[in-house]
């Protein structure tokens, strides 16, 4: 099957060690792909090269087979497109935006669009300059939406939008994923990836330093243990359990790190009187907090080919 | 005080662009008149008189624009007419974007909101921008003044400097003052464009109540509170001109209290809103796709987004043809005047009122038409430094279309224009005694759109490359083409450096028929620059 997106050695250096390097990537269609990273990081970079706006230093990028240089304009039949920020359209109104750049797609539906104006509660009678951040963000997802397309391309597409049109957002996401979309969104915000995404990438410095399934990173996630004792706290056995670490001890309170068993802990706390213990399990914001702290880009490259490079 | 002295800084700097053109157009415009004075009016007392007779006799037709000249037989009187007088005309309009471009723009952009952010006041914040405003002013104005003494001095005549610094005062007031006016009228509406629009309305009225006060005595006494009057009341550059102080203060005063009361109203105004601001209408919320078809047509829908700016340009462009129309009818007394008649030999007919058809008509248009070009590239670069581009992009259209859309929509509005200028000549010159040859008309209008082609495409092959150079250079190629063109015969230059000015290309196509050398290189002009436009949006990145 032709892969909804397909990078190989996809490379924009734009010098000073900024841009992206190296990007081999695949996005199956029908597929949730969530790209996460830093700002800076080489998001946009990514996005811009897949939709053909800059051109690659080296490697190449297809969306469903198509070159996405030599034959942008077939690769922008399939896709919907919000960029990470929106373009300045001064007086014109709403519906006059629509209006515009539907005719320049053709074949859009002037009723859809009507109906994602009224799903996203956006006013298309407000000049564009009359727009708050917000409401030039609910355009922007409503030019993309408008004709159904078989590729999303979302850059940061929650950004500005307040709870209920993120809640909306995701449902409309959901919805395409049924249609059978593929939906390939860019974003800092990892609850966001948590809502709708089944793989992510994360990139880093402009290296993609991980591609796993949610599921498979949830498998690298460590556990933070918080442990209350009624009497002396065995630190030293604690500490040299395997797989135990960031051990600290305040009085008869010890909290550790966890990362995989619980056997070792279970076994270093075998002698002690324990009165509680709560283990808690971390969100994906720590996990990826964790990531950049701990991985340097060439390390984590390494861990993240032992884990998953491409499409599973 | 730091934050104020750290925004004048950026005041002063978001002027640079307009200081070095404005600089230079005041000092070569003053210059050039100097310097041409010896060469038009000739060397002995008798030829001078002549001339003084001459331009006295023009002057009185051009009453209703510029005042008439004080001893326009000298190097000094000739250059405050002319050169000053021109300058009275383009530096209330510089003023008047820099007003509204200096709260309005900048609160579009959303940069008002980080400057107040920043702790500075806003009272401050005005003061700073006007006090930049005036550093540059006096600067702009100084060019002038030193334009016009080494002008004068090329001539071989001398000009009283304390004249000339009176003069150079009653203008440096007039340009505050309509400064001032400007930035009040931007705080009584809510966009820069509403802004413009006002206070250009405002400034025009003042502008024609000077203008009607000079040629209708009716209309005098309302005259005095026009700031163009009272600087008109100055002729202190020329001989036995005069210098009216009251008149200068005044304008000072005007500046003072106009500029008070735009920062009083900046104060109490809410931030991206007017200062007197109507009830809210309930008009319901709209949630259907426009259904004009206007926008879904190619080149159509740029035009259309244009329409209000479009509409301004299409009645000055008829309002330049009637004007110039009823000029000529009132010239044929120049005739007899041994001067002009060698001119019109030299243009090669005996017919004056086709002589000014053809040079003053073609000749402003032509200016106008190639400024017209010149904002038309600067919106395209603003287009692709805002991301319009790279939504247009996103759409499933070659990049190709981009260029040649753009060139559709420059050729068809400039069509418009000139040809609405055109039809005005044409329906106009039979009543007052002007017979055109309709091929000619045809011609010089259809040249017209060559013209702004040509504009257009070397624009479209800057931009790709460096969009921010791209209108500054073109309007550089302009003023410095136009004034080639006005002077250089004058000063005998050799025909390949008066061939650079694109106005000498465009020739004058109703006096002297098609110049054909000057077609061939718009032609080649123009489709090289699009050729190179078209090959830099193959491959230029695209994106903020």
């Amino acid at each position: 099957m032709t892969s909804a997106i397909r990078t190989s050695g996809l490379s924009k250096d734009y010098g000073s060690g900024r841009g992206l390097f190296e990007l081999d990537l695949e996005v199956q269609p029908g597929e949730v792909f969530g790209y996460l990273g830093p700002n800076g990081a080489g998001k946009t970079t990514t996005i811009r090269l897949l939709m053909g706006m800059i051109r690659p230093t080296a490697g190449r990028a297809e969306v469903f087979g198509l070159d996405a240089q030599d034959q942008a304009v077939e690769v922008k039949r399939l896709v919907g497109y919000l960029p990470g920020e929106l373009a300045q359209f001064g007086g014109l109104r709403g519906r006059e935006v629509v209006s515009y750049l539907a005719g320049l797609r053709g074949g859009v539906d002037p009723g859809r669009a009507t109906q994602l104006a009224d799903r996203l509660a956006l006013d298309l009678g407000q000049r564009f300059r009359e727009y708050s951040r917000g409401n030039k963000q609910k355009l922007g997802l409503l030019l993309a939406f408008m004709h159904d397309p078989r590729l999303l391309i979302l850059d940061e597409p929650t950004s500005g939008l307040d709870p209920l049109n993120q809640q909306e957002f995701y449902r409309m996401v959901d919805e395409a994923r049924e249609r059978g979309a593929t939906i390939f969104l860019s974003s800092h915000v990892l609850s966001e990836v948590e809502h709708v995404c089944q793989r992510i990438g994360i990139i880093r410095g402009g290296r993609l330093v991980q591609v796993a399934r949610l599921e498979d990173l949830h498998h690298l996630r460590f556990h933070t243990v918080e442990v209350e004792f009624a009497g002396p706290v065995p630190a030293d056995a604690v500490r040299a359990a395997p797989g135990v670490d960031d051990v600290a001890v305040d009085g008869e309170r010890l909290t550790c790190r966890v990362q995989g068993d619980f056997t070792p802990l279970l076994a270093a706390l075998e002698t002690a009187r324990v009165v509680n213990l709560v283990s808690r399990e971390p969100n994906l914001e720590e996990v990826f907090l964790t990531y950049y702290r701990d991985a340097e880009p060439s390390a984590a490259g390494v861990v993240a080919d032992g884990i998953d490079r491409g499409a599973q | 005080m730091a934050r104020l002295l750290r925004m004048l800084r950026i005041a002063l700097r978001a002027h640079r662009t307009a200081l070095l053109v404005m600089g230079g157009l005041s000092f070569f415009a003053t210059y050039l008149q100097g310097a041409a004075f010896a060469a038009a009016a000739g060397h002995t007392a008798v030829e001078r008189a002549a001339f003084a007779q001459e331009i006295d006799s023009l002057a009185s037709q051009l009453a209703y624009l510029i005042p008439l000249p004080v001893r326009a037989d000298t190097a000094a009187g000739y250059t405050q007419w002319r050169g000053f007088g021109g300058m009275t005309l383009v530096l209330p309009i510089w003023a008047l974007l820099a007003a509204t471009g200096a709260i309005r723009n900048e609160e579009e952009r959303g940069l008002l909101e980080t400057w107040l952010g920043s702790g500075l006041s806003r009272i401050g914040l005005i003061v700073a921008r006007c006090l930049a405003f005036v550093m540059v002013a006096v600067v702009v104005v100084a060019m002038a003044g030193l334009g016009a003494l080494a002008g004068v001095a090329a001539s071989g005549e001398s000009v009283r400097l304390a004249g000339l610094l009176e003069l150079c005062l009653a203008v440096l007031g007039l340009l505050l003052a309509c400064y001032a006016i400007a930035l009040l009228a931007a705080q009584l509406v809510s966009t820069r464009r509403a802004a413009t629009g006002l206070g250009g309305a405002v400034l025009v009225a003042l502008f024609l109540l000077d203008s009607l006060g000079r040629i209708n005595g009716r209309f005098s006494r309302w005259a005095v509170v026009s700031p163009f009057h009272l600087r008109n009341m100055t002729t202190a550059m020329a001989p036995g001109g005069s210098f009216d102080l009251p008149a200068t203060l005044a304008l000072f005063g005007i500046a003072i209290v106009v500029s008070v009361l735009a920062a009083g109203a900046f104060r109490v105004r809410d931030l991206g809103g007017s200062l007197v601001q109507g009830q809210a209408r309930d008009r319901g919320v709209v949630h259907t796709v426009s259904p004009n078809p206007l926008l879904r047509l190619p080149v159509i829908s740029a035009l259309y987004e244009e329409r209000v700016g479009l509409l301004g340009w299409l009645v000055g462009s008829l309002a330049l043809a009637a004007l110039i129309v009823s000029l000529a009818g009132s010239m044929n007394g120049l005739l007899s005047n041994a001067s002009f008649q060698g001119y019109f030999a030299a243009a090669g007919t005996s017919d004056p009122t086709l002589v000014l058809l053809g040079v003053f008509w073609a000749g402003i248009a032509a200016l106008l038409i190639a400024v017209y070009a010149i904002t038309q590239v600067a919106q395209w670069a603003d287009e692709d430094s805002q991301g319009r581009l790279e939504m247009i992009l996103a759409q499933p259209v070659p990049r190709w279309r981009v260029v040649v859309e753009r060139a559709g929509a420059l050729a068809l509005s400039t069509a418009l224009l000139a040809g609405a200028g055109g039809l005005a000549i044409a329906a106009l010159a039979p009543g007052q005694g002007v017979h055109l040859d309709g091929g000619r008309l045809l011609l010089a209008v259809g040249l017209l759109v060559v013209l702004a082609l040509s504009y257009g495409a070397l624009g479209a092959a800057v931009i790709a490359r460096m969009p921010r150079v791209a209108a500054p250079v073109l309007g550089a190629l302009a003023v410095v083409g136009f004034f080639m063109d006005e002077v250089g015969p004058l000063f005998k230059w050799p025909n390949w450096a008066l061939d650079i000015s694109m106005f000498r290309l465009y020739g004058a196509p109703l006096v002297s028929g098609l110049f054909a050398t000057g077609l061939y290189v718009m032609t080649a002009i123009v489709v090289v620059g699009f050729g190179l436009a078209l090959v830099a949006m193959r491959t230029r990145e695209v994106g903020r």
